[in-house]
Parts: C-alpha cells; sequence; structure tokens
C-alpha cells in the first residue's frame, strides 16, 4: 500500500488490514481498543517496541494515530502575528516506555533553511510539552508554576546536520577575505569556527566564546531541548538530549522529534506511559520572517494521553 | 507604555518601560565642523571588535557623508518616511515619536534591512547636496553646496529602542554608565531589535547567528579610558564622558557644559524619541535650516551662532571646553579655563591635561639667511 506524501494512513485503515501483518500484529498488540474513539483535543501516544529515531518518513511512525492540528494567531505578545502562514499541522507521536517521539507535517513551499544573511530566517516547529491533561494555561510558553519543556525543531540546524555548519561562503561564494587577524592562513575564507576553537581564538566569535547553542561550531542535532516558565523566557537545557531530523516532502516539511520521557533536566516534563500531559505546537516561517514569537501557534492546547 | 520625560523632545512620550536613568550616562560630542571623513575611527573599532568571521560587513563606527550618505542603505530616509510628518512647536515636539507612532501590533515603527543595505558603507561620498553647474562657485559662509560627514555609533539611547524591542530581555542598560549591551549568551538571532533600532546600530553575525553592538569599549570605559573611536580621532572631533540632564547638568563637566550650558551639542533625529546620547555640533556651512532641524532638531541654527561666536575668540570658555577633545586618553569629568589654558581633570581629581587657548606662533621669513634657501614651508 502506497503512503501518501503527508502521511494520511489512519489508525482505522491500519486496523482494517491495510498494512503488513508484523504492523498489524504490533498494533493489534499494544494499539488502544479500535472501538474507542480519539477524543477531540487529544494526542494519543500509542505504546510500539521502538521509537523511530532519526527517519521521519519510516511507516513506523504510522502506529501513532495522525491528529490534525489548526494553528492560529499570536496575539498575546508583542510584536504579534496575526495571520497564521500555516493553518494546519498533521501530528503522529508514539512512545516505547523510554522515549517519545513526535512526527510533524506542514506545509510550506519555501525551504528557508539558512541564518547567515541579515535577512535570513528559518523555518522551525516546536512541540510545548507540561503537566497536566491539556492545561491551556501553559499555552503562553508555561508558567512559574507549570514549566514548559521546547522541543525546537529547526531548518538551519538540520541543514548544518546534512551538509556542515553553514557559513558566509554558503551565501557569498565569491567572498574575498584578506585575513582574520588571530588566524593566519593561505585561505581565510575557508576557515570555520571550529579552527578558532582550536586556535583558542573564541574571542573573536563572542556567540561561541560564552556558549550560546546557535553559535556552536558542530551541530549534532537538529532538535534544542528548552525550558520556560512564560513568554520571552525560553531557556536552553544544559542536557541536550532531544534529537530529530526534518525533510523536505514535495509539500512542505516533514520532522521527527524524539526525546527521553525522563526529565535530565531542572523544570523539565516528565512523561509517564499510561499518564497524560499538555501539549502545544508552533511553527515559523522563514519567508514570513518568523523569529520568537512571531510565529504560528496551535490555537488549542492538547491532552496528550500515552498508552500504557 | 508608560509616560516618561525626553528632555530632548521638552515633553513626556511613551515607552514601554519605567524611566530608570542610569548613575551615570556615557555621552560623546562630535564636532562635525572638524570631522575630515579619514574613517580612522571607523579602523579603530574595526580592528578593536569586528575583525572575526561573522563580522565582515559590520561597522559599529561608520562615518557617512551628509546628504546622500547612508550605511545601511537609506537608513534615516526609510525611517523617515515611516515616522511620517515631524513638527516642533518651539523645543518641544509635536510629531510623533517611533514609538508613539508603532501600528498596533508592535511596539514601534522600524524596517528590516537586507544583506545589500550594507553593500555600500560609503555610498555618497563626497557628494555635495546640489548637482554642480558651470556658475562660478565662492568660498563663503554657509557655502553654495555642501556636504558634512557624520560619523555614527550607537547612541547608547536613555531609551533604546532596541531594548524595549526584544522579547527576551537580552539586552539590557547598565546601570553604572548607562552603556547599553546584548547578552551575547541570552541572544537568539530573532534582530526585533534590528528593526527596531532606528539608527541601525544593531547588527547580525553571519557566523555565531545572534546580534551585536557597539558596547561603548566598556572594559576601557571602566578603566577611566576613553573608548577607541574616540581616542583614535585624527581630526579631534571627539570629546567623550557622561552627560546629565538639563536638570542635573554641571557646568564644570565638559560634556554638559556643551550639551546643556552652551547648547552648541544636538541629538542626532531626536524626535525619533530615544534620548540618544551621542550629540553633534552642527556643521557651519550648511545653509539649509530645514535640513538641520529634521537632523539636529530646532537648536541647530543657535548652536552654529554659538559655535561661531567662539570661533571668533568671543567665548574663552566654550573654546577651552572644544580644545579638551582628544587631548588625552583619560576621561576628563571636570574642566576649567584658567588665565590662557584649559585644564581637565579625570574623575579621581588628577591632572590629565592642561592646553593653552591659543597656539604660539612663530613666524619665520621666507628666506633662510643661514642656509641661503628659500623655505616653500614656512608655517
Ligand atoms: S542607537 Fe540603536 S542600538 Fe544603540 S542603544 Fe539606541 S536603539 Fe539601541
Ligand atoms: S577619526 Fe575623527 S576625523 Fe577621522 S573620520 Fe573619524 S570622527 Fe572624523
Amino acid at each position: 500500500m502506497e503512503r501518501s506524501e503527508t502521511g494520511t494512513i489512519t489508525r482505522r485503515q491500519l486496523l482494517a488490514g491495510g498494512l503488513t501483518g508484523t504492523a498489524v500484529i504490533v498494533v493489534a498488540s499494544c494499539g488502544p481498543d479500535a472501538n474507542n474513539a480519539i477524543p477531540k483535543g487529544e494526542i494519543f501516544v500509542a505504546r510500539v517496541k521502538k521509537v523511530p529515531r532519526l527517519d521521519p518518513s519510516t511507516r513506523d511512525w504510522e502506529y501513532g494515530p495522525q491528529a490534525t492540528i489548526e494553528m492560529g494567531s499570536q496575539e498575546m505578545a508583542l510584536p504579534t502575528k496575526k495571520v497564521p502562514t500555516v493553518t494546519q499541522l498533521t501530528v503522529r507521536a508514539v512512545h516505547d516506555g523510554t522515549s517519545i517521539g513526535i512526527r510533524i507535517e506542514w506545509d510550506d513551499a519555501e525551504t528557508n533553511d539558512l541564518t547567515v544573511r541579515v535577512d535570513d530566517f528559518r523555518d522551525a516547529c516546536a512541540v510545548l510539552l507540561a503537566a497536566g491533561a491539556g492545561d491551556a494555561s501553559v499555552r503562553a510558553m508555561g508558567t512559574p508554576a507549570s514549566p514548559a519543556t521546547l522541543l525546537h525543531w529547526k531548518a538551519d540546524w538540520e541543514r548544518d546536520v546534512q551538509l556542515g555548519v553553514q557559513g558566509i561562503s554558503d551565501v557569498y561564494p565569491n567572498l574575498s577575505v584578506d585575513t582574520y587577524p588571530p588566524l593566519i592562513v593561505d585561505n581565510p575564507t575557508e576557515i570555520t569556527p571550529m579552527d578558532y576553537v582550536k586556535a583558542g581564538a573564541t574571542d573573536w566569535l563572542p556567540g561561541l566564546a560564552v556558549g550560546n547553542p546557535l553559535s556552536a561550531p558542530t551541530r549534532p542535532t537538529s532538535v534544542e531541548k528548552l525550558v520556560a516558565i512564560g513568554f520571552g523566557t525560553s531557556t536552553s537545557c544544559k542536557t541536550q538530549d532531544a534529537i530529530g531530523a526534518g525533510q523536505r516532502t514535495k509539500k512542505g516539511w516533514r520532522v521527527a522529534i524524539v526525546k527521553p520521557m525522563t526529565a535530565s533536566d531542572e523544570s523539565e516534563t516528565v512523561l509517564h506511559a499510561g499518564g497524560t500531559a499538555t501539549c502545544a505546537f508552533a511553527v515559523w516561517s522563514g519567508k514570513d520572517k518568523d523569529n520568537g514569537g512571531h510565529k504560528s501557534p496551535s490555537v488549542n492546547t492538547f491532552r496528550m494521553r500515552l498508552e500504557a | 507604555m508608560v509616560e516618561v520625560m525626553n528632555w530632548q523632545l521638552n515633553r513626556m512620550m511613551a515607552y514601554p518601560y519605567e524611566e530608570a536613568r542610569p548613575i551615570r550616562q556615557a555621552a560623546a560630542v562630535f564636532d562635525t565642523n572638524k570631522c575630515i571623513g579619514c574613517q580612522t575611527c571607523t579602523m579603530a573599532c574595526k580592528t578593536c571588535w569586528t575583525s572575526g568571521h561573522g563580522q565582515e560587513y559590520m561597522l559599529w563606527n561608520n562615518v557617512e557623508t551628509k546628504p546622500w550618505g547612508s550605511y545601511p542603505l537609506a537608513w534615516d530616509v526609510r525611517e523617515l518616511e515611516l515616522l511620517g510628518p515631524q513638527h516642533w512647536n518651539g523645543d518641544t515636539y509635536g510629531g510623533k515619536t517611533i514609538f508613539e507612532a508603532a501600528p498596533q501590533g508592535k511596539k514601534n515603527i522600524g524596517w528590516q534591512p537586507t544583506g545589500l543595505d550594507y553593500a555600500y558603507p560609503n555610498r555618497g561620498e563626497d557628494e555635495v547636496n546640489v548637482t554642480l553647474t558651470v556658475k562660478r562657485y565662492h568660498l563663503k559662509l554657509p557655502h553654495d553646496m555642501w556636504f558634512f560627514y557624520l560619523p555614527r555609533i550607537c547612541n547608547h539611547c536613555t531609551y533604546p529602542a532596541c531594548l524595549q524591542a526584544c522579547t527576551r530581555q537580552s539586552i539590557y542598560k547598565r546601570q553604572e554608565d548607562g552603556i547599553v549591551l546584548i547578552d551575547q549568551e541570552r541572544c537568539r538571532g530573532y534582530r526585533i531589535c534590528m528593526e527596531a533600532c532606528p539608527y541601525k546600530k544593531i547588527f547580525y553575525n553571519h557566523t555565531t547567528r545572534v546580534s551585536e553592538k557597539c558596547v561603548m569599549c566598556f572594559p576601557a570605559v571602566e578603566d577611566g579610558i576613553q573608548p577607541r573611536c574616540m581616542r583614535n580621532c585624527i581630526g579631534k572631533i571627539r570629546s567623550f564622558g557622561f552627560v546629565g540632564t538639563p536638570q542635573t547638568a554641571r557646568p564644570d563637566n565638559p560634556i554638559d557644559f556643551l550639551v546643556h550650558v552652551r547648547k552648541v551639542a544636538l541629538p542626532l533625529y531626536p524626535q525619533f524619541g530615544l534620548e540618544p546620547n551621542v550629540y553633534y555640533i552642527p556643521p557651519v556651512h550648511v545653509e539649509s535650516d530645514e535640513f538641520l532641524t529634521m537632523l539636529f532638531g530646532p537648536g541647530a541654527r543657535a548652536a552654529i551662532n554659538t559655535y561661531q561666536n567662539a570661533m571668533e575668540g568671543n567665548d574663552p570658555e566654550l573654546l577651552g571646553a572644544l580644545l579638551l577633545a582628544v587631548s588625552t586618553d583619560k576621561i576628563i569629568s571636570r574642566f576649567k579655563v584658567e588665565s590662557d589654558s584649559v585644564i581637565g581633570w579625570a574623575d579621581n581629581g588628577d591632572e590629565v591635561v592642561r592646553i593653552p587657548l591659543k597656539v604660539p606662533i612663530i613666524e619665520r621669513s621666507a628666506f633662510d639667511e643661514n642656509l641661503k634657501v628659500y623655505r616653500y614651508n614656512i608655517t
């Protein structure tokens, strides 16, 4: 059976035997009762043997039922974004008792995966996780009483992972440089941030010198884990144990994000098999110069129910 | 938004944060009449702060030729256009500031530059205001046609647009000296500050992917030493120190004296509403009062008159204050004109400079009797 580009095989189709025998057995053994419809406003996280990791297109994601998420405006904080660029996401989620995996897909005709030029802004998406069972109060990036864990996938980081950390020569291939003072080499245009690290000269790259994750000289994954207790408070976590991968589809992006269900950082949300949590989503569109609060958030928060 | 006092507009204005002036405010006075456009200041800054990867296009200090020059491209024209009509009722600004003119859903007006806007840092260099014709031009004041150099750094504004725009509170204004800095750890490269700063003095680092700006050489300032662009100024146009408000101004503080007592140094585009802290002595040779008022506010012509009066020898105190510019590396916090000299003292009371108001002139005859030659250079 062919899987459509947007991955629209439903759990019902799966249960009707549309997939391979093995899959049906897996679903039948760990899936919810076929007669139990997923309530609106709920993200059901199906239990699987192993959460797929760095392949957003593997059919293993389809064990998680598909949820369609309506995206809206951001009018809670200035500057606002009145009209969402992305109006809809499709989400599937699975867990294996140890890790949770969330796959997000959306339409976006233009790839924006550079953040080198002054006017380059990235495509991105994020999942917000918090305690509770769909509490609307955490929608604005959590609260002091209920901190939010944010899993933020960035298209430019994805490009970094796939093609090497991007730099000026990616956008200005004819760049000519006489010298960069701390590093006297024959071909200065080939210098990378890592060369500054090796030379002990990171003072010349202030963001890198102070450990800003955006300025990192290497990029192990395209997902950043942050915690927040309200607008403007998101802070990168010490332990970066979320991973992910994004792919271009014919229509837009397909992104997989995976993280341990346990918490390794202060204020991080813990997830339990058989338990619930609160989740919400957001998408940034580089072509609209989205960044920070200038984004298309999900209209609602959702109760996330993890299969026992 | 709350109401805060902006003395440069002579009125209260809307700003997102309460008025919270620093203990003292770092400030500078630039005498446009003395700037020779040599760009030594630009290079002093460039070699010190922005010679790394990702900073290639960045000029925290730039010098542009007015009226046509601009970096980034047309920075001021675009902002003025967004701001709409601006008018002064005497000393009071009657138009809107960039905060008051904010459309719904935004904190300020502003525009986001593109990479190309930084591609011509010295566009319009040395171009005069009008098209030259075959008519003969005579040297007179003001000039028939004119241009002047406008050196620019971050203004370390009292009401920074960059700071209030940042949704992460990554930008802060230091209480001890009013210097405005971006926390390099907290910044996420959103560039909302870049859009907000009407002077376009926020820069995006291509490599670290976060924003940077002029730091007013704060490590030097903490040691009582002037910033590099000031110390290295060839034309000796730059005075650095601390500025008060009209209420707290000390007449023996050279910056206060130039800004508040004699009022020869004026803010750049005060109508934006940021209370910028780099003050300019307007160019004496520019005939257009409209242009000068647009740039420096309603006090421009009076400032020129006061300045010229001192140049004609009628105001030794003002002459003395002006002579302190780039006379020492140390920050001068007190000055006095005594007999024929001006004396400057540092914060700790040390005398750091003493300059004669008139440089002794020795006239030599064109023919050297000893060597039996004519001197070509007889100064
Ligand atoms: S000039 Fe611009 S960057 Fe500097 S403090 Fe003012 S608003 Fe901020
Ligand atoms: S160093 Fe001084 S004289 Fe030269 S361009 Fe800069 S401000 Fe003008």
